[in-house]
């Protein structure tokens, strides 16, 4: 019987709770249950990204390590490489707001429900399931400045075939195309966040506003952009994570980082340092650094989203 | 008028849809389309030809990587799905003295970019030998899938009613018996969302493959994709035969399992 009243009781009177043989079971049971992953994320995510901490103040070789302070941190940042790579970063966030523009306008096109809004919206949801490697085969079809490149084709077809852009071939024009690249294949993601977020608009404010006689374009700009703020800052940073962290494989098979330094981000950056260059222990402060950064991006996202709970 | 400037308001939109939907599906079309073609016919701009194919199957073991990725990816898989709903249960139902600190360092280990953990990671499991064996890469992907899939089982199991338990409970079932029998079958759709989103991500990864798979024999086919270019320079349409069938996988799971990937996307968003 006690055990049936320990139950009952448990919502309740908490102290006397944790005596019960029953909470003293679900206490037992609850971190049973928890190490199984407190294990694996420990072992293969905390002790790496803390050993990375540790071995960016040193000169690690992927063998020896000695330390040297923060002095890893002046000669990476006096490095005019890094330079270089920040700023490629810099310039990444640029591709940002087109990547929210588009893909808002168009979910918007989709949420009147016309006919056959499902089928477009799988067709712009499907490069999600299309892996980076995939896309940057394609997108060297497409750029190819020979006569088979499909964007010379299409300008050719359109009249401006007086214009052969050869954007992989220039430092100054590589990252160019992999942000036009990205803005394609972030486009279904944002725009079923925006879809999602539109689907929490209620009905009933809209039929309101058409009493009250506003045109389509007011409703938009007045009401629903408004009522979508916060999912237009969750796109914002998911999409900068995706742009800082998760286009590796899109820059090794499309520009592998080149010419130069034009398209090599700091993800990249860190790859080559570490595993081409065997330059682990500047790899690791890189990787700090980067860590740092999508950390604060982060963080900003838990703000916004508490924010309005 | 007002009629004639809807239906011309409408076929605009319309428009404008179909163009976004070539933009989308171009890629596809080309993949199928240059991939049946041979080198030469590819510069040619016109032609049929199965010697792509041919030579790509010569090329690359396609079935074995094939095979290699559908291993290692379902058992990420599953060992993401056997911590993520044992350790969400504790988080979300079970809550004990400090499982409101291990959700917090479970959410931290979420923003933890690959790349800034990849360098010790790849040093540590090379020391313990585990360097182009299938379990390396499975540790490392279920390790990188697991706080996500934690966290969105968690909220999962926190939204579902208390009383559900506690009736369990006044039957006599122990937390252990309430799991199995009750909590596992009420998770099944967000246990689907968690296969989905990690199938599409671990099929299509390159980095990992790339340091823990090195040999030939244990590639995964987004690695074996990459190493073309290698073989065969300026071999396009192997590129493209090469990129159509690693996208297929993944491209068909998307349209069976769609829904649960839309999902997946907004549940990471509320809250």
């Amino acid at each position: 019987m006690t055990l049936h009243e320990a139950a009952a009781r448990l919502p309740r009177g908490r102290r006397r709770a944790t005596r019960s043989p029953l909470a003293a079971q679900r206490r037992r049971m609850g971190i049973l249950f928890t190490l199984p992953v407190a294990a694996l994320i420990g072992s293969l995510l905390l002790i790496p990204i803390g050993q990375t901490f540790y071995y960016s103040f040193t000169n690690w070789d992927g063998f020896t390590s000695q330390w040297i302070g923060f002095a890893a941190y002046r000669h990476l940042f006096q490095n005019p490489e890094f330079t270089t790579v920040l700023e490629n970063n810099a310039v990444m966030v640029l591709a940002i707001p087109v990547a929210i523009a588009l893909p808002l306008a168009v979910a918007f096109l989709l949420n009147t429900h016309l006919r056959g809004w499902r089928f477009f919206r799988s067709v712009f949801f499907l490069p999600t399931a299309v892996s980076w490697v995939v896309i940057a085969f394609v997108a060297r079809r497409f750029f190819d400045p020979d006569q088979q490149g499909i964007l010379r084709q299409l300008l050719d077809h359109t009249g401006l075939g007086f214009w052969h852009p050869d954007l992989l071939a220039h430092e100054h024009s590589a990252l160019i195309a992999v942000m036009i690249t990205f803005i394609w294949s972030v486009f279904g993601t944002n725009m079923i966040i925006f879809l999602a977020g539109m689907s929490t608009i209620d009905q009933e404010i809209y039929d309101a506003a058409k009493v009250d006689g506003a045109g389509s374009f007011t409703v938009m700009v007045r009401i629903t952009f408004p009522l979508l703020k916060r999912f237009v800052q969750f796109a914002f940073i998911i999409s900068l994570i995706t742009a800082f962290s998760a286009l590796f494989s899109l820059i090794i098979v499309m520009t592998n980082g080149g010419p130069g330094y034009g398209s090599t981000t700091l993800e990249f950056f860190i790859y080559e340092q570490a595993f081409t260059e065997n330059n682990f222990g500047v790899g690791a402060t890189a990787g700090v650094v980067l860590f740092l950064l999508v950390f604060a991006v982060s963080m900003v996202q838990l703000r916004v989203l508490r924010s309005d709970d | 008028m007002a009629v004639w400037r809807r239906r011309a308001s409408s076929l605009l939109v319309y428009i404008l849809l179909v163009v976004v939907t070539v933009i989308m599906l171009y890629p596809f079309w080309l993949m199928g389309q240059m991939s049946f073609r041979s080198l030469p016919q590819y510069y040619l701009g016109k032609g049929l030809s199965l010697t792509t194919w041919h030579d790509l199957f010569k090329a690359l073991p396609v079935g074995h990587e094939l095979l290699n990725s559908t291993l290692i990816t379902l058992c990420s898989i599953l060992v993401i799905l056997a911590v993520s709903t044992t350790g969400g249960y504790a988080l979300g139902k079970l809550q004990y003295r400090l499982s409101g600190v291990v959700f917090l360092i479970v959410m931290s280990a979420m923003m933890v970019p690959m790349q800034s953990m990849i360098i010790p990671e790849y040093i540590n499991l090379a020391r313990l030998g585990f360097i182009n064996h299938y379990y390396g890469a499975i540790a490392v992907y279920s390790a990188l899938g697991a706080p996500f899939a934690t966290f969105l089982m968690t909220t999962y199991y926190r939204r579902l009613p208390e009383d559900v338990i506690e009736a369990a409970l006044i039957d006599g079932l122990g937390y252990a018996k309430v799991f199995v029998r009750i909590m596992l079958p009420l998770a099944v759709p967000a246990i689907a969302t968690v296969a989905v989103l990690q199938f599409i991500q671990i099929w299509d990864d390159l980095l990992v493959g790339l340091l823990f798979l090195q040999t030939p024999a244990h590639r995964t086919i987004t690695v074996g994709l990459e190493t073309i270019p290698a073989q065969h320079f300026q071999d396009f349409p192997m590129e493209m035969a090469g990129s159509l069938v690693s996208a297929l996988p993944a491209v068909v799971v998307y349209l069976v399992f769609q829904r649960y990937l839309v999902r997946g996307l907004t549940m990471g968003m509320s809250k």
